[in-house]
């Protein structure tokens, strides 16, 4: 780096400083940087938007998954129901002469009631106001009801089927409420 | 030995422009604190009006802290998207470019520490060791760039970085130790040791003579 020069050739410390005090303090990129930074913001925006929607939803949602893991873990690991209770069960369907499939459409109709006056009372809202990620969640809340009817249907004598029917049930009148709450302006 | 002393021409030229913006800067005051008012507020137009008046400022210090044409368009496109988040930040307590320039600082700085992490980790490369090396980049041909710009991106890293921060960009050695995560000392003597390699390599590209053949002119 260093070659021999005549002393009035060596740059000093003051042509340095002289010449730093003149760099330009622009400089221009080759390239246009803007649409790079507008796609990155609006995708930031986006993501802030789904963020806080995902947020809103998240304690509810979390509340019902933890809810029906804990119910399907107890169904699953629980000892095995003993013969004395199943028998308990269908003796008391069969005395009170009411059958799993009747049973089944009654809790049906008493949640679609329970429902439609829940609705009512927030002015029969429309689902498909509601965020895309909530009407994703409320649908997949009642196919999970429509499998565990279906399941009922084949499934005779099966008690804790219908608990967890009727805990869905609940848990998707919780969220509605809790989601039109929240919305009321849909 | 011509395009030498266009490259020293692009130095003055580069004075004038500077200037005549700052003269600029003063009338444009009021617009921008519409522009950051409405930015805060969301609006992209203002954000880009915001972003015309700036971003040749941020890509000078971004390319010259990096001495990557690249790099420094990358990490300029960056600092614009960290704006847009932090714009609510600005109190209005300093000059908005002040504020703007350490927000560019940083980001600068964090890319760096990114970028020197992943090295690090794929070819153990020892932090000392690699500011003690002697420049191992050659001189750019880039005739956009000042003759001076071109020396200063074949400084060491360290070096670099503390000469750019403190001689052109004006913070004092406390603030740039704090920043660089180094002693005040160890700033000091790289920004000697910048201005040492600085003074050797222009006088080696015989700077002055070219600047006597153009005053000659």
């Amino acid at each position: 780096m260093s070659k021999h020069k005549p002393q009035d050739k060596v740059v000093s410390d003051k042509l340095l400083a002289d010449q730093v005090i003149m760099l330009p303090n622009e400089m221009t990129p080759e390239r246009d940087l803007w649409p790079g930074i507008e796609r990155a913001i609006n995708h930031n925006s986006q993501k802030i938007t789904a963020d806080k929607q995902s947020n809103v939803f998240v304690p509810s949602a979390w509340a019902a998954s933890i809810a029906i893991v804990i119910l399907m873990s107890w169904l699953t690991f629980s000892p095995v129901i003993n013969d004395k209770n199943v028998h308990g069960l269908v003796k008391t369907q069969s005395e009170v002469s009411v059958t799993q499939g009747q049973l089944v459409n009654f809790m049906q109709q008493n949640f679609k009631q329970q429902k439609q006056t829940l609705l009512a009372s927030y002015g029969q809202p429309t689902v498909d106001k509601l965020p895309a990620a909530m009407q994703q969640e409320l649908k997949q809340l009642a196919d999970a009801r429509a499998s565990i009817r279906t399941a009922l249907l084949t499934d005779e004598n099966n008690a804790d089927l219908l608990n967890l029917l009727d805990f869905t049930q609940q848990q998707e009148l919780k969220l509605l409420q809790q989601l039109y709450r929240q919305y009321q302006v849909i | 030995m011509d395009s030498q002393i266009n490259k020293h021409k692009k130095v003055i030229d580069g004075k004038a422009l500077f200037n005549a913006n700052k003269a600029q800067s003063s009338d444009e005051s009021d617009g921008e604190q519409a522009w950051i008012a409405q930015a805060k507020q969301g609006s992209q137009s203002a954000f880009y009006q915001l972003y015309k008046k700036h971003h040749r400022q941020i890509y000078a210090l971004c390319w010259r802290m990096l001495a990557d044409k690249d790099s420094a368009e990358d990490v300029c496109q960056e600092v614009f998207v960290v704006l847009w988040q932090k714009i609510n930040n600005f109190r209005g307590e300093s000059k908005f470019s002040t504020w703007l320039h350490s927000v560019a600082t940083n980001v600068v700085l964090g890319h760096l520490r990114k970028h020197k992490n992943w090295l690090q980790r794929v070819f153990s490369i020892e932090e000392q060791g690699a500011n003690v090396a002697e420049p191992s980049v050659s001189l750019t041909d880039d005739s956009t760039l000042t003759i001076l710009d071109q020396h200063i991106a074949c400084l060491p890293e360290r070096a670099r970085l503390v000469f750019v921060l403190f001689a052109v960009e004006g913070y004092r050695h406390e603030e740039i130790s704090k920043m660089l995560k180094m002693a005040v000392g160890s700033s000091k003597s790289q920004y000697h040791r910048a201005r040492n390699l600085l003074k050797e390599s222009l006088t080696a590209s015989d700077y002055i003579s070219v600047e006597e053949e153009m005053n000659h002119e």
